[in-house]
């Protein structure tokens, strides 16, 4: 079956499925938005809102450029908590396409889940760059 | 790592980087979760070397950078949670592209503060230079003196207070984030702004393209009281609001996923 063609990124379509927290929204109301970022507020999730994408609620993964659609019925007034809360969940999991890419594109040390998880692992201290068969590099 | 000579003699590395010496000096005094990094005879990479030594490798979250010296680009490029205190002035480019960390610095800086950053805090005691918080995405920018011209230029997020005055063009092509100028304002401001919200409280010398005033809100005012609390700033001024009239040209000719971002 041809791929559906959209004109924005969609989180599902990178990962090739969609989340449960997508669906469900138990999972991700435990969240502490508080304690994920740093200082005494959101901090820069005091940018992040609830959005639409394709007639569907969504919120934006700058990480991975793609909205992240929200299936479930979001209580009024908790629109934009519900989204970061959906978010963070996203990236806390690993499971945003920006993040998974990090393995093997990083080129310098960092924390590959980002500074919202302690002791996540590093990556980015071995890359190497890739082999083109039968190319040379051009001499300086 | 494997470096690529060239006739010049320079060595690059494999990301195509000169890394003329790539080992961290290892001079950094840690004492549990706390570190003294003197700066005073290092090098600027030698600085940040080992400055992403200590938090990266050696864990520890609360580091002391003394004798900074105003070199350029110190702090930059730390993508974890932790506390940094510059004990002195950093110069150019400092913290810039940070994500996580919380910055004091206790002296003034030059350029481009914070420039890029994702997230985090960083608060100088002094003045602060020219395009403070350029291109910033995410947190907080905090600086306690005067600010330069083109302070917030294409910032894309984030919060920058100054509580003495801004330079000219300051929000230049703003998209978005938030700025609160406790002083006055020259020519200029929020000049192509797209998005975002600039407060003043002193004079405008004048407003640049499509930026007009707006009316202030209880959002507003939460928003601005909840800053200054947590940064022990005291009672904000009266501030008057300012914002994207939304009829230049270039408006119409946003990408589709710009357009939802940013309006």
């Amino acid at each position: 079956m041809a791929p559906k063609h959209t004109v924005a990124i969609d989180a599902e379509a990178l990962a090739g499925k969609r989340f449960e927290y997508q669906e469900d929204m138990s999972l991700v109301e435990d969240l502490d938005l508080m304690e994920l970022t740093p200082g005494k507020d959101l901090n820069w999730l005091e940018d992040i809102h609830l959005l639409v994408e394709d007639g569907t609620p969504a919120v934006f993964d700058r990480n991975s450029n793609s909205f992240l659609k929200i299936y479930f019925d979001i209580p009024e007034g908790r629109e934009d908590e519900i989204a970061r809360k959906v978010l963070m969940k996203h990236l806390i999991s690993g499971n945003s396409y920006g993040i998974q890419l990090k393995e093997k594109h990083c080129k310098y040390h960092q924390v590959e889940l980002g500074p919202w998880v302690a002791d996540s692992k590093s990556v980015g201290d071995n890359w190497t760059p890739p082999v083109l068969e039968g190319w040379e590099p051009p001499l300086h | 790592m494997a470096g690529v000579s060239t006739k010049s003699g320079v060595v690059y590395d494999a990301r195509g980087l000169v890394e003329p010496d790539p080992e961290p000096p290892m001079t950094a005094e840690i004492d549990g979760d706390s570190a003294v990094i003197d700066a005073t005879d290092l090098t600027t990479r030698k600085i940040n070397l080992e400055l992403k030594r200590v938090v990266y490798d050696e864990g520890v979250n609360n580091v002391t950078i003394v004798n900074p010296g105003s070199k350029h680009s110190l702090g930059v490029g730390i993508l974890k949670r932790c506390n940094i205190t510059f004990e002195g002035s950093p110069g150019w480019y400092a913290c810039g592209l940070i994500d996580g960390p919380e910055v004091q610095i206790n002296g003034r800086v030059g350029w481009s503060l914070g420039e890029n950053m994702m997230s985090g805090s960083v608060v100088v005691e002094g003045p602060a230079g020219s395009l403070t918080g350029a291109a910033l995405r995410g947190g907080d920018l905090v600086v306690k003196g005067n600010v330069g011209a083109r302070t917030g230029i294409d910032q894309k997020g984030g919060t920058i207070i100054a509580l003495g005055s801004a330079g000219i063009n300051t929000g230049f092509m703003m998209q978005r984030g938030r700025q609160i100028i406790c002083g006055d304002v020259n020519d200029g401001l929020g000049d192509s702004m797209y998005d975002g919200v600039i407060y003043v409280g002193g004079n405008v010398a004048s407003l640049g393209v499509d930026c007009v005033p707006g009316e202030m809100n209880d959002d507003d005012v939460e928003f601005i009281n909840r800053k200054f609390e947590i940064y022990d700033l005291g009672t904000p001024p009266d501030l008057k609001k300012f914002e994207c009239g939304k009829v230049l040209h270039n408006y119409d000719a946003l990408e589709p996923s710009e357009r939802k971002l940013v309006l």
